[in-house]
């Protein structure tokens, strides 16, 4: 459903993203993780074009994603192409960036309606029924800013949600919260990963990603460095600097167990 | 120095001042739209990512911006109809100047608000395939306009202020018709006075208006 072959993204001079080659099949939950600047944020952002990209490719239900070929030459694609893409594809920030003049329930209907073209009535049930199962049906009316960071992120996935991606792309969606407040947002994912969506994960929360992933995917300067299954992975990894990398996490977090019960 | 102010002489005459604030208002209203109509989608525009789009618009504001508006309506009145074989009325002139000059600080207030946005909203917005206009229609502008709203009520103001250049050209604004007044009862000091008076109670209220709502903003963000 998405693949990923040779991406290349630079900054100017600055490489981000160097060669990384990544298959994900429907029912796939991968977990990426590594060190800050590693280019984990740039991989999600040009799987939905939020970012260009000068080499490779990103082909998602076998279109290749903000470009089209033309005279053997690649040109961006068009505006209308680029939206219908990102509208199949659903994104979940570290920052929520729920829209903030607007009601909880209109935050859910606003793309169905405004992007998909929807009747407002069957939106707003998809909606209802969204967030009954993030279990915040009782805020649908009130502003984003009233709720609590762990409620803001359960809206944002059903946002996400409502637009029926047929995958959600995840970029620390814990990792601004309070401790207090982790467990109900990854409970919120791992049930979301039992239904069988497809989701590609960057997150820090090695426990999660152990138990949910299907597999994990280390990445440190731009490359993919390891991929393999979690248990793999995280029991006997194979590179040196996969190793170093959860030496390092594991010891600075793994007191903490978020293991996503509520 | 003994000056003795004779204030009731300015009392007999104050249909004149009406006159005249009545003049500035419309100037000033009038003004007010035109810079709207010009400087919201000249904002929007400035803030399009194709640097080809934004040239035409960017040339405009830093133009206006750069040049006094006192030059602007005297070039509008009187270079203008030999150019082009058409002229506007005074206060015309006047209104469609100050329109254009305000449109340009007008557009430089929308792209400060829209910048002020967080990006995260901008990402959210794309990230569910909504359209660049749609983003801004339904997801941007709402949240800027909130901070639009002081420094614009204080371009209101200043438009108050810069209609009595209007006078220039013998539109019968404020300072023009204290000028006439001046001519009639000689007593320029209590005129000039006066006027300096009613200025400041019609603008002082906009201005005040304008730093309460940035104060509240502030606090409440
Ligand atoms: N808009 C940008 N302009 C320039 N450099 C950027 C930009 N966004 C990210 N970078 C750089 O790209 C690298 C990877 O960033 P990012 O993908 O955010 O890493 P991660 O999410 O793994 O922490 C970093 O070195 C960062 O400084
Ligand atoms: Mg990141």
């Amino acid at each position: 459903m998405l693949s990923i072959k040779q991406l290349t993204k630079a900054y100017g001079a600055h490489t981000v993203l160097d060669e990384i080659d990544l298959e994900i099949a429907t029912k796939d939950v991968v977990a990426v993780i590594g060190p800050s600047g590693s280019g984990k944020s740039t991989l999600l952002k040009c799987i939905n074009f939020l970012e260009p990209y000068q080499q490779g490719e990103v082909r998602f239900e076998g279109q290749c994603v903000g470009y089209r070929e033309a005279a053997g030459k690649r040109r961006e694609a068009s505006d209308r192409v680029i939206n219908r893409q990102r509208a199949r594809i659903g994104m979940v920030f570290q920052n929520f960036n729920l829209f903030g003049h607007m009601s909880v329930l209109d935050n859910l209907i606003e793309g169905p309606i405004q992007v998909l073209h929807e009747p407002r009535a069957s939106a707003i049930e998809r909606a209802e029924r969204l967030l009954d199962k993030v279990g915040l049906l009782d805020k649908r009316d009130q502003r984003p800013s009233r709720l609590s960071g762990g409620q803001q992120q359960r809206v944002a996935i059903a946002r996400a949600l409502a637009m029926r991606p047929s995958l959600m792309l995840f970029d620390e969606p814990t990792s601004a919260l309070d401790p207090e407040l982790v467990g109900e947002v990854l409970a919120t994912m791992r049930q979301l990963a039992e239904e069988g969506m497809t989701m590609l994960i960057v997150t820090h929360e090695m426990e999660f990603a152990r138990e949910v992933a299907t597999r994990v995917v280390f990445m440190e300067d731009g490359r993919i460095v390891e991929e393999n299954a979690p248990e793999r992975l995280f029991v006997s990894p194979e590179n040196p600097r996969t190793r170093a990398f959860l030496a390092r996490v594991l010891r600075h977090h793994g007191h903490h167990n978020h293991n996503g019960a509520r | 120095m003994q000056y003795e102010w004779q204030f009731h002489l300015i009392y007999n005459y104050w249909p004149v001042f009406a006159r005249g604030a009545l003049a500035t208002l419309e100037i000033t209203l009038g003004a007010t739209v035109l810079g709207l109509l010009i400087g919201l989608p000249v904002g929007v525009m400035r803030t399009a990512r194709s640097p080809w789009l934004r040239l035409p618009f960017s040339i405009y504001v830093e133009f206006f911006r750069a040049t006094p508006a006192l030059v602007q309506i005297v070039w509008l009145y009187y270079c203008f109809p030999i150019l082009f074989g058409f002229k506007l009325d005074a206060t015309a002139t006047v209104i469609v100047a100050l329109g254009i000059h305000s449109g340009a600080y007008i557009a430089e207030i929308v792209r400060a608000g829209i910048n002020a946005v967080d990006r995260g909203q901008f990402m959210a917005a794309r990230a569910i395939g909504m359209p660049y206009i749609k983003m801004l229609r339904r997801i941007i502008l709402p949240q800027a306009i909130e901070k639009m709203i002081p420094p614009f009520i204080n371009e209101f103001a200043n438009l108050m202020k810069l209609s009595t250049l209007g006078s220039m050209i013998a539109v019968y604004e404020l300072l023009q018709e204290s000028n006439n007044l001046i001519a009639t009862i000689y007593r320029p000091l209590e005129v000039y006075t006066f006027l300096a008076l009613v200025f400041f109670v019609i603008t002082f209220p906009w201005i005040w208006l304008s730093r309460r709502l940035e104060n509240r903003m502030r606090q409440s963000a």
